[in-house]
């Protein structure tokens, strides 16, 4: 019944659903962080037979993105930030065996400068393109094999990333605006008041709070993942039930923390300020959007202690990691002493009357 | 034959630091009465109901209410009251028939949530969202709401406070249809005249006392016999009368 009325509370169902999936969508296609192409730009000043041959080559891998032109308009566009590289075919190209000591053919390659680590993968394409046409040509075998093995197999997205991180974001935006927006404005409002003028208990009556939200929490990391799997193709490489329960595990300690912070919350007009005070630093600090890495050096201590920072670490190692419930165990119990705290708070401070 | 007071209190007291919010409070009530606890704000009204509800502690004296100790079992009396608070409301996003099906759980009980909206009034709006009510109707969805344990006795603080006449006298109707179907009506209010017209006895207090216990009839042939008398002779309507005159005695809804 609780849940009928939740349904019709558009803000809250808002915030606390549609929201989070926004905001996988929008990252997620975006797709911040990761590496992107190379803008490759072409001059070719032979056209023959071998530079079409070779374009055709290089139109093969997948990383270029490949255009071509006169040399000034790709030289502009590579001034412009348009292009990483450009390439220059010079006019007397030609892919054949040279007699050893004579002059071969020379491409030249403008690199943008702002954009180094384009230009290193993008040159080490080109090396590699040319060094097959030339083993091609001489009949000789490589003097030097290099096997290339993919690490772990998994070709980490941002998303994949990403993921983890939102549903850390949603577990605490669940736990801690649903427990002060619903008993502030409850309190206030003489509801709570109501309520206990009938013989229902306070125990049951906090009981079925935390269940009802628990509930919803698991519903909505539901949701989230299969949002994930469905939509953005997200791998979860660990088991899909400790992500689980690690999401319960992090509810009970935003729960513990929504009732502590709601504990010195009076009126209806300070619950947003001081949602935002304890929950942007945690948005920002603790890996939601992006790695911990880049928390400047003097804000790392406090980053390293943030009860999101163990619930996004945990759920994230199992799911771009594949980790178990052993190699989780530190996050798991940074959750556990945090929900410790914060429940001796909430029992301490958080009353259900004025 | 005497027949026990369904309310019984006895030198109940209550202090909030330096002031005596109920100050030796003594009285009965009858079972099937509508008996008003009468004064002006801050005398001490809601304190004394709100105790009676199980809802405060009192510092010292005896409270009964349908037998039981509230001050030892206030959640046993909580099982046999209805209550209607003063500043009170009901959780958002519910409608008007959910919220008395969910307070009927609250007691653990299952109800015929329409039969008690369609005895206050309500049928049409079952199916409305409690907050969208108009004042009158949400203070009769209230009453619903309180009668969903088939209560021994109804307590209503200031019930028509903020409402218009012609939602008051609806009210009042109501409240006189439940005390014919055998529920006592325990209520405060600082309107002279409901008590008046709607009252067997009322208890008046001030400053934490009862100041005066009787019908009001009985309250007013004893201020005249101590020769009291109005500077100005009353008129035989007021300005209330031309109004319900005007806008009809009927109950509007909007």
């Amino acid at each position: 019944m609780l849940l009928r009325a939740y349904t019709r509370d558009w803000t809250a169902l808002f915030f606390g659903f549609f929201f989070p999936l926004i905001f996988m969508g929008i990252f997620g296609i975006l797709n911040f962080g990761s590496f992107g192409h190379v803008a490759l730009g072409i001059v070719d000043n032979a056209d023959n037979a071998d530079s079409q041959a070779f374009r055709a080559a290089l139109g093969r891998v997948e990383t270029l993105q490949l255009s071509s032109g006169t040399s000034d308009d790709q030289l502009a566009r590579l001034q412009k930030g348009d292009r990483d590289i450009v390439l220059v075919i010079p006019a007397d190209f030609k892919v054949a065996a040279a007699r050893p000591g004579a002059a071969v053919p020379t491409l030249t390659l403008y690199a943008n400068q702002g954009r180094g680590e384009q230009v290193a993968v993008g040159s080490a394409i080109l090396t590699q393109v040319i060094d097959q046409m030339s083993f091609a040509i001489t009949q000789t075998a490589p003097v030097v094999a290099m096997k290339r093995e993919e690490i772990a197999g998994r070709n980490l997205k941002y998303v994949d990333f990403l993921t983890p991180g939102i549903v850390g974001m949603t577990i605490m935006q669940l736990g801690v605006a649903s427990v002060m927006f619903s008993f502030v404005v409850d309190r206030q409002r003489g509801v709570i008041r109501r309520i206990m003028a009938t013989p229902i208990s306070r125990r049951n009556y906090m009981a079925a709070h935390v269940l009802e939200r628990l509930l919803l929490a698991i519903v909505q990391v539901l949701i989230l993942i299969a949002v994930a799997v469905f939509a953005f193709n997200v791998t979860i490489v660990g088991s899909l039930g400790l992500v689980l329960a690690i999401a319960v595990l992090g509810s009970v300690l935003f729960l513990c923390f929504g009732f502590a912070v709601t504990g010195f919350v009076t009126t209806e007009n300070q619950a947003p300020a001081i949602l935002q005070l304890v929950t942007l630093p945690q948005m920002f600090l603790s890996g939601v959007f992006f790695s911990r890495d880049a928390v400047p050096a003097f804000l790392k201590p406090v980053s390293d202690v943030l009860p999101l920072t163990f619930l996004n670490d945990a759920l994230r190692q199992v799911s771009t990691a594949g980790a178990g419930i052993v190699d989780v165990g530190r996050d798991v119990i940074g959750i556990v002493v945090w929900s410790a705290i914060m429940f001796f708070i909430a029992f301490r401070f958080f009353k259900l009357e004025t | 034959m005497t027949v026990a007071p369904i309310v019984s209190v006895r030198e109940l007291r209550k202090r909030y630091g330096q002031i005596k919010a109920v100050d030796g409070v003594s009285f009965d009530v009858h079972e099937r009465e509508i008996f008003a606890l009468l004064g002006p704000n801050g005398a001490g009204k809601t304190t004394t109901v709100e105790i009676l509800e199980g809802l405060r502690s009192a510092d010292s004296g005896t409270a009964l209410v349908a037998g039981v100790d509230v001050r030892k079992d206030p959640s046993g009396v909580k099982e046999r009251i209805g209550v209607q608070l003063q500043q009170s409301a009901f959780p958002e996003n519910f409608l008007a028939q959910e919220v008395v099906d969910l307070f009927a759980l609250f007691h653990g009980r299952k109800v015929d949530s329409l039969a008690l909206l369609r005895a206050v009034g309500l049928e049409d709006k079952a199916k409305q969202k409690s907050e969208k009510l108009s004042g009158g109707q949400r203070q009769r969805l209230s009453i619903a709401v309180a009668m969903v344990n088939e209560p021994q006795v109804l307590f209503l603080d200031e019930p028509t406070t903020g409402l218009d006449p012609q939602a008051r006298r609806n009210l009042w109707d109501l409240i006189r249809d439940i005390r014919k179907r055998g529920t006592t009506v325990f209520l405060t209010t600082h309107y002279l005249d409901e008590a008046e017209v709607l009252c067997d006895r009322v208890a008046i207090i001030d400053a934490g006392r009862i100041i005066a216990l009787d019908s009001p009839q009985a309250l007013i042939t004893k201020l005249l016999g101590r020769g009291f008398s109005k500077p100005v002779p009353q008129q035989q309507a007021n300005l209330e009368d031309v109004f319900l005159d005007l806008t009809g005695h009927a109950l509007r809804e909007d």
